[in-house]
């Protein structure tokens, strides 16, 4: 078997390939993967857990903006994807499920700042909240 | 004009640098001090991997440390994973569940697998063979696959190995598809051993470490049992449930590189076999102790001190914790078998090499930066 590797490419000339083309077509991710998180504000009871398990130190609790203040009067989750290593620890230890993990794995961008997650408020409130001031 | 050629016939002497921003070396630079085409001496230079893990782990616990162990070398991440948890059980003296020992194995023998398809292709690269490179690399991807599919992400597992079992248990048919990837990579065995003459020329009777020299520098795991020492951790000192497989050491004594590469194709096959027998043996149960079911930020590790070592792909790879009681370890110190391998034996090995067979010296030993600097 002296030159075996050379029939064996020989071979490859007629085997599939083992990528495949990335933008028209990829490989499923699997169920469970660590992606970006989904945070949900009406669930989140302000424990503050996903802040202390963090090993990286990427969630912070802070206060919701002044206009949303009435309706979300506690601390919430502000997540920096920049510095996440994505364990997915802050999703074991929520009690009420609040911050999952999705499967969405597109993050990359030019902007540091867009990488900050800051606490989103429902299309409701946001309305709400429109009415009232005018 | 005949003085002139016969000076230049002699070689002159000069620096070289071998990385660190070599595409070859990795994050770590060798200086070499050459003589026409010959090397003269080698001076490692580490240094630039250094992310202070040590220190970082006192100011964490341990479910945190958990994650960070990973890093310590991004080839391997699960065995790390397994080190670090096996350190932490120990001084918290928790015997965790018997699924979560076997899942433990399968997916540290997948690592080193993988770990070993690397070396094979960074090997392939470092004499001039680029197809070794593509196939390894493809070839890995299966396993990080499975990685995905198992520990939720594909290199770096974070933690999925953790203080008191694994974070959570075998997604449905995953003992179908380990087989089917075993298949692929056996696959992959048959192309490494089919006598390439490239891997020949360059590898045979480079490089020689005896055995003597290879107690004398601390070499451990594949680079001295390519020396002719019968040694492995996972034989000597069992943990976890290794003892219960069959499975051989793999030895040879000519000590050179070619008998390096050699050693990595051979456990590839013997780590096939010991995965093939703890699925076979997959108890049911639970895969965590109740205690650490839930991460918490905060608890108590009691006070003791402890050393634990594993079998690493690259050589013998240890802990050492102190806990003073805290929650947090008071210190922890890390033995990374590439520290040896990188500075006595890769300097020793390099006196007297070609300049082209630098890179080849470097990849045959399975180094990597990053558990040298942690």
């Amino acid at each position: 078997m002296e030159w075996g590797i050379v029939s064996r490419l020989a071979k490859n000339l007629f085997s599939k390939p083992m990528t495949v083309r990335f933008p028209f077509e990829a490989i499923p991710i699997a169920e469970g993967y660590r992606g970006e998180h989904h945070y949900d504000i009406d669930k989140c009871i302000s424990c503050g857990l996903c802040a202390k398990i963090c090993p990286n130190r990427v969630i912070e609790m802070i206060e919701a903006p002044e206009a949303y203040r009435e309706k979300y009067p506690k601390k919430y989750a502000k997540i920096d994807l920049g510095k996440c290593c994505f364990c997915a620890l802050c999703q074991d230890i929520c009690p009420k499920g609040a911050i999952k993990l999705t499967k969405n794995v597109f993050l990359g961008t030019f902007d540091r700042m867009v990488s900050i997650k800051y606490p989103s408020f429902p299309e409701e409130v946001k309305s709400d909240v429109a009415q009232n001031s005018t | 004009m005949i003085d002139q050629m016969e000076s230049a016939a002699k070689g002159s002497d000069f620096d070289l640098y071998f990385g660190p921003a070599h595409s070859g070396s990795g994050n770590f630079g060798v200086k070499l001090k050459i003589n026409g085409e010959q090397v003269v001496s080698a001076v490692s230079d580490p240094g630039y991997l250094h992310r202070g893990f040590e220190k970082l782990m006192e100011y964490r616990v341990p479910i945190q440390n958990a994650v960070i162990s990973d890093r310590l070398c991004v080839l391997e991440a699960l065995n790390w994973n397994l080190l670090h948890a096996e350190a932490v059980d120990e001084l918290m003296g928790i015997d965790i569940p018997e699924r979560a020992k076997y899942i433990r194995v399968i997916v540290a023998e997948l690592s080193r697998i993988q770990s070993h398809i690397i070396w094979f292709g960074v090997l392939s690269i470092g004499i001039g063979f680029d197809t070794g490179f593509k196939l390894a690399f493809g070839y890995r991807d299966y396993i990080l696959d499975l990685f995905e599919m198992i520990t939720g992400g594909r290199v770096y597992p974070t933690g999925y190995i953790c203080p008191g079992g694994v974070r959570r248990d075998l997604p449905d048919g995953a003992e179908e598809k380990i087989l089917q990837v075993l298949d692929k990579i056996e696959e992959m065995i048959d192309l490494e051993e089919l006598e390439n003459p490239v891997f020949k020329a360059r590898l045979k009777g480079l490089a020689v470490l005896t055995l003597y020299d290879a107690i004398r520098l601390g070499a451990t795991g594949p680079v001295i049992r390519a020396s002719g020492m019968k040694t492995d951790v996972r034989k000597d000192e069992p943990y976890e449930v290794y003892d219960r497989f069959d499975f051989e050491i793999p030895v040879r004594y000519e000590g050179d590189a070619y008998a390096r590469f050699l050693i990595g194709v051979e456990e590839m096959k013997q780590s096939i076999k010991i995965i093939k027998q703890a699925l076979r043996d997959l108890p049911d149960g639970p895969v965590i102790d109740k205690k650490l079911k839930k991460p918490r930020p905060k608890g108590k590790i009691p006070k003791g001190e402890v050393y634990v070592r594993n079998e690493v792909s690259r050589g013998e790879g240890a802990f050492y914790m102190i806990s003073d009681g805290s929650g947090m370890p008071y210190r922890c110190k890390i033995r990374g078998p590439s520290f040896l391998h990188m500075i006595p034996v890769l300097e020793y090995l390099l006196k007297g090499v070609q300049i082209a067979d630098v890179p080849a010296v470097y990849w045959s030993l399975n180094i990597c930066p990053a558990d040298l600097d942690r």
